[in-house]
């Protein structure tokens, strides 16, 4: 099983953290994305978004329990295999929700480039929740390309 | 080694048989979004489907630059249980009939 330890910028992360646990509270009785359903019956959809959304949750309580006592002493959180898909997801829909919430006026462009240009004027909460944007895509990456979880157990 | 079998039999007609075979063909189809990361998306699609790196990359590609891709065909129980997967890992994703064309 690979394992990752990745020290983080106290000073710089911490700020981002009530950012990030504001947008997943937001998402305690919300999908991060409107689902199409395949089919239009009242049950099958309540069952449907149901699953979906207990899944979105447990993964945004395990990623938020990255964020321990062992954290704010020393920035340090650990990544291995197992854990990585679940923050994977988690990462991916604070990020869609700070987009709703914050960032859509922005552009699509700088969104998906992450790069806002200079002439872009931001309000101080838009700049927080562009940083944690950039913070999250940035553990995704880190993710993708160093435990690649698509790899056979 | 079955040979024919000497006794008539009534096939069903050759008309309806299509029918029913395009009725069964459900597309998955996964829409763009301006959030996911590339290298996030290609990886959801090599981990759902077992793409290799080369096709997972094609259908990514494919979703960026014109914003769907049909990126698996068959019956409808399995693509609703992909389409269910693929929302689970925040992709915007539906589920259309071969017949709705």
């Amino acid at each position: 099983m690979k394992r990752v330890e990745v020290k983080l910028n106290l000073e710089a992360v911490a700020p981002l953290l009530d950012v990030i646990k504001a947008a997943a509270d937001d998402l305690r009785p919300m999908l991060a994305v409107d689902p199409r359903l395949p089919a239009n019956d009242t049950e099958f959809a309540t069952a449907w978004t149901g699953d979906l959304l207990a899944a979105q949750t447990s993964d945004l309580s395990f990623f938020l329990a990255l964020f321990n006592a062992e954290f704010f002493t020393d920035g340090v959180i650990m990544l291995d295999t197992p854990n990585s898909e679940p923050i994977l997801r988690a990462c991916s829909a604070v990020r869609l929700r700070l987009r709703e919430k914050y960032l859509r006026p922005l552009g699509d462009e700088a969104l998906e480039s992450g790069e806002v240009p200079a002439d872009k004027r931001m309000t101080a909460d838009q700049r927080r929740a562009f940083a944690a944007y950039v913070f999250l895509a940035t553990l995704q990456e880190l993710i993708v390309q160093h435990l690649n979880p698509t790899a056979p157990e | 080694m079955i040979v024919a079998a000497a006794k008539p039999h009534h096939a069903p007609q050759p008309t309806s048989a299509t029918e029913t075979q395009l009725a069964d063909v459900w597309r998955v189809v996964v829409l763009n979004d301006p959030v996911n990361l590339m290298s996030y998306v290609v990886m959801v699609f090599k981990k759902i489907f077992g793409y290799s790196e080369q096709r997972a990359r094609r259908h990514m590609l494919e979703v960026h630059e014109q914003g769907r891709s049909v990126v698996w065909t068959g019956v409808r129980e399995q693509a609703e249980a992909h389409v269910f997967a693929l929302q689970q890992w925040h992709l915007n994703a539906v589920l259309e009939s071969d017949a709705s064309v």
